[in-house]
């Protein structure tokens, strides 16, 4: 999936994406029959599609199942796992649950964000790299641990962390 | 998995069982099956495990087991199971039937363990089990201190059984509970056991389960079963444990709950953060009603149930059982401001009976033995056995399943190995975010675990989290970790919990950045006890209790923080600074080396210097100096 | 219906069944303070502010009065030292982020609240949730309570002017520290809220006078929503000056011309 910078307005941070309307129609009516109680897991679907929730499929999301926008806008803000913003091209979680914590988890996500100038939350300006943060991973007997897109990296440190950005940065 | 690993001697064809003496009839066609002697290799595939490498050891001892060099007669069945619980040594395989244990097992080793210990009976030395400070090994699993302590209930198929492939469950007993249930119970008979049992909920209130399904079965309409499996308690993995272990166990349970308080409609809302366990979820549930033994017309008897699964999008608060059901509505998951239970008024505003994993899990045995057997475990006040997320500073992290009433000296150091590094216990954090420190064992000697006695010392048994703390830890850190957390996870729409925790956090990053004033500490406590009282649900009635709980046991840590500027624990970096004790310092040179901003300087054999201008605080010379010569300032 | 009785401050009174603790302490005179309550919404006991102790069986219990449901024989201390300590520090922590309003600073006055203690956290707003709540009422469709944790604010969907807000006005009147506002510029009324538009609507231009006049776009909507879909909408193209106006001189045309007193607008007026 590729993205350019939207040219719709000034100071407008938005990417423009595709929207595969059929596809939003096959999970928003097909899986899941247009219920609005499904809407956490439509949005969930939506956001496995494109890495983040875009606003012209929440928008059409709205419209399907009549439920307002401002109403799926706050569930979507409400939620952790949803995202607004477009994801990088890798995806990496810092588990700060007590275990990890405890194992210094809080200095690696300082060490990242000082190295790669951006918070948790956020995304890279090249959109390379997404950085989160997860509450627990429930693998607390390796801690600290590192999920980089879906892969887990147990007793993780600054060093694999380090090994991980220079590789990116190589890219 | 049967087939894919005896093809010789495929499962019997299945059909949906058409009624409850069928499904006995096909467990004992399984285990007439069953070769006692067949070696297995059984592999734990926890997400502790698969972090440390235990899927790619599966798939290498599928490849060695099939490939063309296999020399032995019979194929030994490899067995991809839930998490064992000991999460500290993974990968684990255990080979049966000699149920040998073998710990850190890579890649690497599968040959060795194929060619040797399968085919020759030759144990691999390197991969046994020693325990922490002991020479001897410890061959079998059952013989391993870390087992042989616990009282495996909840968690006994663990291990045992493949999640994967539901009539190694069967085999193991599921769905025979539920046959009983069904066929020679009446539903008020099913709730006069459980609430004969006295198993109380799992998930942190501790409500009489019993109670909780004979409210719920006196409503009239439509009735719902919900099962929360939102495990969000950071340190806290029981839930995930059972569900990537156990499904059929969780599932039975609600089952035999639908049945006893009259509802036809399960909802099981998971965390999405936990993919492995919806997945086996998932397949649990469809081969469970391709058996007839979920679904409609359970095993014939005319009773329907179908369980829906609904994954929750990573907030903390929808552990709370309205804001659960909120977001069941696929809405935002505040709590409900309503004095209104939700047995009367839940999801889609009907009578719902939610429990945790853990609970459900409990019902099987409870059908199938009797209350008064489970009752047999654990104390008056709370009966039963308790799982908990053992981690933190302690030898042996994982899960671990004991009677209620068992001394916490004991979960830490008979069960857990004690403290790793020399280093002194300084207490146990339980119940997670809204929970509390038990400074043991010197301001409390020990303390026995249960509902009552965790309140009375100020904590809570929550979900099972505990979280062991040696002299190392700051308290004042520790609380503003957990304040900090639900700051984040707080949904904040009520005044006393927002704003209060709001200002928590504020009081006590100053406190730890050094900048605390004289009356902090007496304001924490005014604000603590104001949020415990006024908020709206659960979370914010207990959201001060770190703080409480430390302010109660930890005083003199919150004073030097704010009157001395130092952090006794040496967390804070602010308030400490190392020096190297030139009494102790042998010399060796060891912190010198490990230092990675090159701040020590001193020749061999004689006392080193730390450059203060230098040095980041990063405790590495700290954690390794062999004389603790490196001092807290 | 059944009735209980209530010892209410140490005073024996009865109250109805289901009864909220705030609607009887109104009935005997008994004021309990209040934020986020409002008559025409469902309580949501957001604010806290009318927390107070009620004792069913042995021990007491801090519950909201907005919504706390009698149902059983009770007594209800509605302004005992720790309930007076809580809404103290309630008003102090949230004058913290609204110091101008007037309506807390009177709070502030009335319960010696020391506003030294916390630092301000500027941001106008008490997150009472009343304008989300009365939006939801009437439309749904523009203002809700967005935001993870405390971070929880009122906004509109992507933080953007919504182009579904109808320009009732409800969220401005209800906002209970007077912090929304709502002005009508250049043929389109606006709300602003945290200081930015949050919703634009196009006012329609009265075909008689030519001036903009308050949005009808929706009326009939809201209207049917309310169950009085029977009740014609007003006419869109005339602004409820110049209708009323035209109504009188149609009437004043049609009684006093023949007595020949009807001459301009201005004596209509006047009649």
């Amino acid at each position: 999936m590729s993205g350019t910078a939207c040219a719709c307005r000034e100071n407008c941070n938005e990417i423009e994406i595709e929207i595969d309307y059929n596809l939003l129609d096959r999970i928003i009516r097909d899986d899941y029959g247009g219920n609005k109680e499904a809407m956490i897991m439509m949005m969930q679907a939506i956001q496995r599609v494109y890495r983040f929730l875009p606003e012209a499929a929440v928008k059409y999301l709205s419209q399907v199942i009549e439920v307002p926008l401002t109403k799926i806008y706050e569930v979507a803000t409400f939620y952790a796992s949803f995202s607004l913003e477009p994801k990088g091209k890798y995806i990496l979680s810092v588990c700060t649950g007590t275990a990890c914590h405890l194992r210094g988890s809080g200095g690696m996500v300082e060490h990242i964000s000082k190295r790669m100038g951006i918070t948790p939350g956020r995304t890279t300006p090249d959109m390379k790299l997404t950085l989160e943060t997860v509450n627990c991973v429930g693998a607390c007997a390796v801690a600290p641990v590192v999920v980089i897109d879906e892969k887990y990296y147990p007793k993780a440190d600054i060093a694999t962390l380090n090994d991980f950005m220079d590789r990116l940065n190589a890219e | 998995m049967i087939e894919a690993t005896q093809p010789s001697n495929s499962p019997p064809v299945v059909t949906k069982m058409i009624n409850p003496a069928a499904l006995e009839l096909y467990r004992q066609e399984l285990q007439s099956r069953q070769d006692p002697d067949a070696p297995v290799v059984i592999v734990c595939c926890g997400t502790g495990c698969q972090a440390a490498g235990s899927v790619e050891v599966v798939d290498k001892f599928k490849e060695v087991l099939t490939g063309t060099g296999w020399s032995g007669k019979v194929v030994p069945m490899i067995k991809p199971t839930g998490c064992h619980g000991f999460c500290s040594r993974g990968p684990l395989v255990i080979i049966q039937p000699q149920d040998l244990f073998y710990q850190r097992v890579t890649v690497d080793d599968v040959e060795d363990i194929v060619n040797k210990t399968i085919l020759n009976n030759e144990v691999i030395k390197k991969l046994q089990y020693k325990p922490a400070n002991s020479k001897e090994v410890i061959p079998k699993a059952g013989d391993i201190p870390y087992y042989a302590k616990q009282t495996r209930l909840v968690l006994k198929n663990i291990g045992k059984v493949d999640p994967t492939e539901i009539n190694d469950s069967i085999l193991h007993g599921s769905y025979s509970a539920l046959a009983k249930a069904l066929t020679r119970m009446t539903p008020e008979q099913v709730i006069d056991e459980v609430a004969n049992s006295k198993l109380r909920g799992r998930g942190g209130a501790g409500f009489p389960t019993g109670l909780k399904w004979e409210s719920c079965a006196k409503q009239e309409g439509t009735r719902f079963v919900i099962c929360n499996a939102d495990e969000g308690d950071p340190g806290a993995f029981m839930d995930r444990s059972l569900l990537e272990g156990d499904p059929h166990s969780v599932l039975e349970g609600m089952a035999i709950c639908a049945y006893a308080v009259g509802s036809n409609r399960g909802y099981m809302y998971v965390r999405a953060e936990y993919p492995l366990a919806v997945k086996t979820l998932t397949s649990a549930i469809r081969q469970a009603e391709a058996l007839g033994l979920l679904g409609e017309n359970i095993m014939g008897t005319g009773f329907d149930f179908k369980v829906t699964i609904s994954t929750g999008a990573g907030a903390f608060i929808c552990g709370e059982s309205s804001a659960l059901m909120a977001s069941l509505e696929g809405k935002v998951g505040r709590p409900r401001p309503k004095y209104i239970r939700s047995v009367e008024k839940g999801f889609r505003d009907s009578p719902s009976n939610l429990n945790n994993v853990e609970t459900y899990a409990n019902i099987p045995d409870i059908v199938n033995r009797g209350g008064d057997w489970y009752k047999s475990y654990g104390t008056e006040r709370s009966a039963g056995t308790k799982v908990f997320a053992l981690t933190g500073n302690v030898y042996n992290i994982g899960l671990v399943e004991v009677p209620m009433g068992i001394s916490l000296m004991e979960i830490v150091y008979g069960i857990g190995g004690g403290v790793p590094n020399k280093r002194a216990l300084k207490g146990v954090q339980t119940g997670g975010p809204s929970g509390g420190c038990i400074p043991i064992p010197h301001k409390i000697p020990d303390i026995n675990v249960g509902y009552g006695k965790l309140a009375e010392a100020g904590s809570i048994m929550g979900s099972g989290g505990m979280i062991v703390m040696d002299e190392d830890t700051c308290m004042i850190e520790v609380s503003r970790y957990f304040v900090n957390f639900l700051v984040e996870e707080s949904c904040g729409q009520c005044t006393p919990c927002r704003e209060g925790l709001i200002r928590m956090r504020e009081i006590l990053n100053r406190i730890t950045q050094g900048e605390g004033r004289e009356g902090d500490v007496e304001l924490l406590d005014e604000i603590g006890r104001f949020t415990n009282n006024f908020s709206l649900c659960g979370l914010g009635t207990s959201a001060a209790n770190p703080v409480l709980s430390t302010i109660r046991y930890f005083r003199e840590e919150y004073d030097a923080h704010i009157r001395d500027k130092k952090c006794p624990a040496g967390v804070c970096k602010p308030l400490f600074h190392y020096e190297i004790d030139p009494e102790t310092c042998t010399g060796c040179g060891l912190c010198k080396s490990k230092c990675p901003v090159k701040a020590i300087a001193g020749e061999k054999k004689k006392t080193h210097v730390i450059d203060q201008s230098l040095c980041i605080k990063c405790m590495e010379c700290y954690k390794n100096c062999k004389f603790r010569s490196v001092k807290i300032m | 219906m059944k009735v209980l009785n209530i010892v209410l401050n140490g005073k024996a009174v009865t109250a109805k069944a289901g009864q909220t603790i705030l609607e009887l302490a109104r009935e005997n005179g008994v004021f309990i303070p209040t934020l986020c309550d409002s008559p025409a919404l469902e309580a949501a006991a957001m604010c806290r502010l009318c927390t107070v102790q009620v004792i069913e069986g042995k021990w007491p219990k801090f519950v909201t009065a907005c919504n706390f449901p009698l149902r059983r024989d009770a007594e209800v201390v509605t302004d005992s030292p720790e309930v007076r300590h809580g809404r103290k520090l309630i008003i102090e922590l949230l004058m913290a982020r609204c110091p101008t309003s007037p309506e807390l600073q009177r709070l502030a006055a009335d319960y010696n609240c020391d506003l030294e203690r916390f630092s301000p956290l500027n941001d106008d707003c008490v997150v009472c949730g009343l304008c989300t709540r009365a939006c939801e009422a009437v439309t749904g469709r523009t203002l809700s309570l967005a935001g993870r944790g405390t971070a929880i604010h009122v906004d509109t969907a992507f933080q953007k002017a919504s182009t579904f807000c109808i320009g009732c006005g409800a969220c401005v009147q209800i906002c209970p520290v007077k912090k929304i506002a709502m002005e009508d510029v250049d043929g389109e009324r606006r709300i602003i809220l945290h200081g930015k538009i949050a919703s634009r609507v196009q006012l329609p231009k009265c075909t008689s006078c030519g001036k903009y006049f308050g949005p009808v776009i929706d009326l009939k909507q809201v209207m049917e929503r309310m169950g009085e879909h029977l009740i014609p909408p007003p006419n869109a193209a005339v602004c409820p000056d110049c209708s009323r106006r035209n109504l009188a001189l149609k009437l004043g045309k049609r009684y006093f011309e023949q007595y020949g007193v009807f001459e301009d607008e201005g004596q209509a007026d006047a009649g």
